[in-house]
């Protein structure tokens, strides 16, 4: 199984607790025999590299240096994100069997990318505008909830870490339970889970 | 053809300018694909001239303000873009943007489907602001020259453009095209009576002296404003002004002051329909600019045989020949302009043979379906270079 994750952090660019889970999970399924490529933002370290755990990186800077706001940093950022699963897509006989979307940051590439070339996405789930910002709606925090919503639309599957985030999503963005998966935290399973998750969508798409 | 405006939605020159551009391009059997924003009451799909024109959602919501809501908007008419493109993926060969408006866009959808970019710029940031002052303007014109960078040619409407456009992001020369503006002739066709239009706006006695154009400081209205009690004390004149702005009131005064009000008339907005006629029957279209990328006005008024009184600046130096299809004067200068406007309207043998050369060279330079054969030459030639390039061995 060929694998693309998107985050907006990866180490050593560490903002929250993402760029941890991402290292993990990505170095976990190389592992499990899956290749994994993980496609993440970094002002100056820039490229393609293979790490010691098999895992290969794209980083890419955004190409528009003064902005007003993360909206358009995000915004301008995912043509970089588009450009680079571009690569990985035309430059192998193999196909990209999915991509793996954190967060909401690069959800506008993942959607392109799924109707543009036919890869299907998961959305994982690690926060939620409207709990980040509580009571915000500002045109703003609409923005960004609206491409949440799109990803949720847009996703094949969605994965959440938490039951509770499971009805979050349900009650918020009034998302099907069916389509949403919890993966468990529990050391021994985590892995599994995933892998049963990335399986059920590329077996679907054949 | 990406582009933010298409009929009906017009806001500036983009619309008409694409509407042509693809009517003229399926003319000359070229496959075209307009998506643009959508716009009240018109259809999300319709094949308007042999043109498909696909209508995006673009994007409602309340926007925290304009360059945010543009990027908002590129992300769905990528994604709808993308998903119409795999939908007749070997039917797309070239995407050709229109201005930083659909700039994110355009560069996603080339990496995405590795064909060429191909850009025109109307305008850019540097020249509207006159400089970068505010963070959005460096943003902006930032995404200016990341999308010349990305883009396979960019096409500007003159050559002063060219060497503008050059300038401002750093580009190699042989990656700029001039292709100049066009103007519909047939707009003018008509034979009906001009009697009525002009005699609602001008006594018999009067010449009529015709300004369109936004009342903004880069259009040099207030030239013409300070150039008319030069151009009244030797010939007898209506002076008539089309369009509005912010300098209305400020140029209000000064006519008041002067006493003149009674021959500078202030008309605002007008239908297209009155301002074709009023363009056939004014004497003289001036056209006093300071700042002017390529100056659709002067093309409009010599297709409607109407002789033009340029300031020699930006495209209007290269639109018109002085002393053969127009006369060029001083930018900034009210004696140079009021001593070109009294010579057309005291010679009329000199009036009416500028005017016919100028229909003459509308015909020959600036007709649509030249200019759609000039733009397809271009997608031509990138073709070319892309089938040789590793791109097109790879998808």
């Amino acid at each position: 199984m060929r694998v693309i994750i998107f985050s907006w952090e990866y180490p050593p660019r560490v903002v929250g607790q993402l760029s941890g889970y991402i290292s993990a999970l990505s170095t976990q399924l190389v592992q499990n025999k899956v290749e994994v490529n993980v496609v993440t933002y970094d002002d100056a370290a820039t490229g393609q590299t293979k790490e010691p755990s098999g895992v290969k990186t794209f980083k890419v800077a955004n190409p528009v240096r003064n902005h007003i706001g993360v909206l358009t940093w995000v915004l301008t950022l995912n043509q970089e994100i588009e450009r680079v699963v571009a690569d990985i897509y035309y430059e192998s006989n193999k196909p990209v069997d999915l991509i793996d979307v954190h967060d909401w940051h690069f959800i506008p590439a993942a959607v392109t990318l799924k109707n543009g070339l036919g890869i299907p996405f998961i959305f994982s789930v690690e926060s939620l505008e409207d709990h980040r910002s509580p009571n915000a709606n500002a045109s703003y925090n609409m923005a960004i909830k609206s491409i949440e919503w799109m990803g949720f639309y847009e996703a094949e599957r969605i994965s959440v870490k938490s039951e509770w985030m499971k009805d979050e999503v349900n009650r918020i963005y009034k998302v099907p339970k069916e389509k949403i998966t919890v993966i468990s935290t529990d050391p021994s399973v985590w892995i599994k889970e995933i892998l049963k998750l990335y399986n059920s969508v590329t077996e679907t798409e054949e | 053809m990406l582009s933010w405006e298409y009929p009906p939605r017009v806001i500036g020159g983009i619309s008409p300018h694409i509407y042509f551009l693809s009517k003229h391009l399926a003319k000359q059997g070229v496959k075209v694909y307009v998506v643009t924003c959508d716009f009240p009451g018109a259809p999300a799909h319709e094949v308007i001239d042999d043109v498909e024109v696909y209508r995006i959602d673009s994007y409602k919501n309340p926007s925290p303000d304009f360059a945010t809501w543009v990027y908002l908007m590129n992300m769905n008419m990528q994604r709808e873009t993308a998903a119409l493109t795999r939908k007749i993926a070997d039917k797309i060969d070239v995407f050709h943007a229109h201005d930083w408006l659909v700039a994110n866009a355009g560069i996603g959808l080339k990496h995405v489907f590795r064909k060429p970019l191909l850009v025109t710029m109307h305008s850019t940031e540097l020249g509207r602001r006159d400089g970068l002052h505010t963070a959005t303007e460096k943003m902006i014109h930032e995404t200016e020259a990341w999308l010349t960078y990305e883009a396979w040619k960019v096409i500007c409407c003159s050559d002063y453009m060219i060497s503008h456009v050059k300038y401002a992001y750093g580009l190699p020369s042989d990656k700029l095209v001039m292709v100049p503006n066009g103007v519909n002739i047939h707009n003018y066709d008509s034979d009906d009576d001009l009697k009525d239009i002009r005699s609602k706006f001008a006594l018999p006695e009067e010449k009529i002296v015709l300004f369109v154009g936004r009342l903004v400081y880069e259009k040099g209205i207030h030239v013409l404003i300070n150039a008319v009690p030069k151009i009244l004390s030797k010939v007898n004149a209506k002076f008539i002004i089309v369009g509005s702005g912010y300098m209305k009131e400020q140029l209000l005064n000064i006519v008041r002051s002067m006493g003149l009000e009674h021959k500078v008339l202030f008309e605002g907005f007008m239908d297209e329909p009155t301002l074709l006629k009023l363009q056939r029957c004014a004497d003289v279209s001036v056209v006093p600019s300071l700042f002017e990328p390529f100056g659709i006005v002067a093309l409009e008024a010599m297709a409607a045989r109407s002789p033009v009184v340029a300031s020699d600046t930006g495209g209007l130096s290269e639109i018109i020949e002085h002393d053969v299809t127009g006369v060029k004067v001083y930018p900034n200068n009210p004696d140079s302009l009021a001593w070109g406007i009294s010579k057309v309207l005291l010679d009329a043998n000199y009036a009416k043979y500028i005017s016919e050369n100028a229909y003459k060279r509308v015909q020959e330079k600036y007709d649509w379906d030249k200019i759609a054969k000039q733009t397809k030459s271009i997608y031509e030639g990138v073709l070319g270079e892309y089938h040789k390039s590793f791109w097109a061995k790879a998808t």
